[in-house]
């Protein structure tokens, strides 16, 4: 009798294995099922809420108008603490444990290089990656066929920085700060192509990120006589860079790239933030254009709390926008290749919220574009066309 | 003669080994979701072997180290250059990498010579810092803080690929580390080891050669951190400094001291509690609290594993094998077990 539950038991374990899975997963005939991995406990985790919470306000919006294709969408949200470690583990889960349809919008560079083998041995698609870094969109790179990338690569905006530099001044003697680590490296790549384009030489300093004191980098930028520097950093580095500068009366124009764009830099730096330009990849959320619109209007509806909205809240809804749009070219039939093929036919697709987006078998990239945005009177303002 | 392992129950050690090895077909048998939890377990497995050695070094001898997580970022980046850059095969590396990285343990064990505690504690984590440093520097190797791809382990022609396959050759080294690791805890290098702990005056009086075994024991401790980064390297297929901060060395020595310090089995109790605490019992405890009240996820979750901790540390100081021998002897001595021993 004992041998028998014992071969029954065996059977029942082996056999529960054996069911067939779907050959979608995160799909029912109601719901769409999505992981995201944010960093919420680490250096990054103010993003880390903000940025879902914006792309979770459009998904209720599309949910409160039937879904897509009568799906409602649904995100996940997992912690990785900036730690790539951790986001391979938050990936596995969601994948594995949680059989999420997609990935979208894991944050940070290194987290998203992490997970490039978990994504191509199960064949998940990752859409919008939050990060600005070029490597995102390099096709040639594991699962860089499942990386749907939407924003305007570091390298590209420190290149499109200098060339408006030397344009404006052409003895201009430029400087870059930034972070060290994959995101400084990627602007590094840029500098470097600008510097053989033009001939000349920057002044590079480095931090560590996270760091809350740059007085020795700032002195060394005023060592060099420096005309512009270009900060490569998020929100505290340049507010604090700018307002050292300015006790020790150094006056060079400062730039940023992505990151800094948050409108919190220019007014935490008060007058040492006047003039600080940085690039931007998408329309400005309280610009006049259909999607920064209807952002607006989202805003109210669903009554966002005031320090939500902003840059990177209305990030986090521009490129949800971007993923439903692919799930609806992907048609009612929905699997992960149809999603893919979906965003392949992107075709200078309008969203209101970027400018035209573009995917093709061969391109990822997304937006390759930047547009100057400068704090004039603690306000921002677009100075510049959209600049390839 | 009586062998030094007679008195021991060792019966047990068979079928807990051939559970080990079973365990992914229960697993595979009772969720779809297997593949998550044997890649918790080969995280938990690498963890293991490099906790063994922390705590030949820092339980067994009293040195604390601060610097493990560097000890294992370069055994994987030496592993991983070794074998997609230079071309030598990754059986060859499981003998090399560890032993330059031992090495460098050696090197470390020289400041412990002079300095103690707290200041030794320092200074290996100092040792994390340099690191995390020359690893960036070293760009055209490592490719700086981008992170590095890194091969699947190959192994006599077979390509280890799948979470399954690297359990198994996780877990093979994870026997294999307890048991060197249980042999040199009880043979006359780990006596020396806990005499130098307890007391450097009576175990040199005892002819002890102090400096020889401190150096041998970051030497060793070396040995299985180089180990556990090789293994750790050619599994994950990318590393770069991100995944070995300061924070990875602490999480070791909380590991040791939950597990129950001085005890291998405590070592390897504390690797698996915390890696499963902090992936799969707190995610749940934290859904529900997220539940009842609208918190963000990463804050409780940190203030659950802070907690749990914190109330470990006060009411089990001597970790999770302290806590079993206790339970081992309360049943042993039932019913005529006074009350206060065991509270």
């Amino acid at each position: 009798m004992k041998k028998i539950i014992g071969v029954l038991i065996v059977i029942g374990l082996f056999g529960s294995g054996c069911v067939k899975r779907a050959p979608s997963p995160g799909i029912t005939d109601s719901e769409i099922l999505i992981g995201n991995v944010q960093d919420l406990s680490g250096p990054m985790k103010e993003l880390g809420a903000i940025i879902p919470n914006g792309s979770n306000m459009y998904f209720e919006y599309i949910n409160d108008q039937g879904g897509v294709h009568g799906r409602s969408i649904k995100m996940l949200i997992e912690d990785h603490q900036y730690n790539p470690q951790k986001a391979v583990v938050a990936i596995k889960k969601l994948i594995e444990k949680d059989q999420v349809f997609c990935m979208f919008q894991v944050i940070g560079t290194s987290p998203c290089e992490a997970i490039r083998p978990i994504l191509a041995e199960t064949g998940t698609p990752l859409i919008a990656p939050a990060t600005n870094s070029g490597t995102m969109s390099d096709l040639t790179k594991q699962a860089g066929d499942l990386i749907f990338h939407t924003d305007t690569g570091y390298d590209r905006q420190a290149e499109i920085l200098v060339d408006h530099i030397m344009e404006k001044n052409s003895d201009a003697k430029i400087g870059l700060v930034y972070q060290d680590d994959d995101y400084g490296q990627n602007v590094l790549l840029g500098i470097s192509r600008a510097e053989s384009k033009y001939g000349v030489t920057v002044q590079k300093e480095s931090y560590q990120r996270g760091a809350v004191d740059f007085k020795g980098q700032t002195m060394n930028l005023l060592k060099g006589g420096l005309t512009d520097v270009i900060i490569a950093g998020i929100v505290r580095e340049p507010v604090v860079i700018m307002k050292t500068a300015e006790a020790m009366n150094f006056k060079p124009n400062f730039y940023g790239t992505g990151p800094t764009i948050d409108a919190r830099v220019g007014k935490m730096a008060g007058s040492a933030g006047e003039g600080f330009t940085a690039t931007n990849w998408s329309y400005m959320w309280n610009s006049d254009y259909p999607g920064p619109k209807l952002y607006r209007d989202l805003c109210e509806k669903y009554d966002i709390p005031q320090p939500y909205i902003g840059l990177y809240h209305y990030y986090g809804f521009a490129t949800a926008m971007v993923l439903v749009e692919g799930l609806n070219r992907a048609g009612k039939n929905l699997t992960r290749n149809s999603l893919i093929k979906g965003l392949e036919s992107f075709n200078e697709w309008e969203s209101g919220t970027f400018p035209p987006i573009t995917y093709n078998r061969n391109d990822h990239a997304g937006v390759d574009k930047v547009q100057l945005v400068q704090m004039q009177n603690g306000e921002q303002v677009v100075i510049s066309d959209w600049l390839e | 003669m009586k062998d030094r392992y007679d008195h021991e129950n060792i019966y047990w050690i068979p079928i807990l080994i051939i559970f080990v090895f079973l365990l992914p077909l229960i697993l595979k048998g009772i969720s779809f979701s297997y593949k998550y939890y044997l890649f918790v377990l080969n995280l938990a497995g690498i963890y293991i072997i490099l906790n063994v050695g922390l705590d030949l070094l820092s339980g067994f001898t009293g040195l604390v180290s601060l610097g493990h997580a560097a000890f294992l970022a370069v055994g994987a980046y030496t592993s991983a250059i070794m074998v997609d850059q230079l071309g030598v095969p990754f059986s060859l590396s499981l003998i090399l990498s560890p032993v330059i990285v031992g090495l460098f343990g050696f090197i470390i064990g020289f400041p412990a010579l002079r300095i103690s505690g707290m200041y030794l504690g320092l200074t290996t984590m100092g040792f994390g810092f340099i690191v995390k440093r020359i690893i960036i520097s070293f760009r055209d190797w490592t490719q700086g803080s981008a992170g590095l791809e890194v091969s699947s382990p190959v192994l006599f022609g077979y390509t280890i690929k799948s979470d399954l396959d690297n359990y198994y050759l996780i877990y093979t080294f994870v026997i294999v580390a307890i048991i060197i690791g249980r042999r040199i805890a009880t043979s006359k290098i780990g006596r020396s080891f806990m005499a130098i702990r307890d007391s450097e005056q009576a175990a040199e009086a005892s002819g002890i050669n102090l400096s020889q075994y401190k150096m041998l024991a970051f030497f060793i401790s070396g040995l299985f951190a180089g180990f556990a980064g090789v293994l750790f390297a050619h599994t994950s297929s990318f590393i770069s400094t991100d995944h070995f901060d300061i924070l990875l060395s602490i999480y070791f020595i909380i590991m040791v001291l939950v597990g129950g310090a001085s005890s291998i089995y405590g070592a390897v109790l504390g690797s698996l509690f915390i890696v499963l605490l902090d992936n799969l019992f707190v995610p749940l405890i934290e859904d529900q609290i997220q539940l009842l009240f609208n918190t963000q996820a990463g804050d409780i979750q940190s203030l659950i594993f802070g907690l749990i901790m914190f109330l470990f540390i006060i009411f089990q100081p001597m970790g999770l094998y302290g806590m079993w021998l206790k339970m081992r002897i309360y049943w042993k001595l039932f019913p005529f077990n006074p009350r206060q021993r065991f509270t």
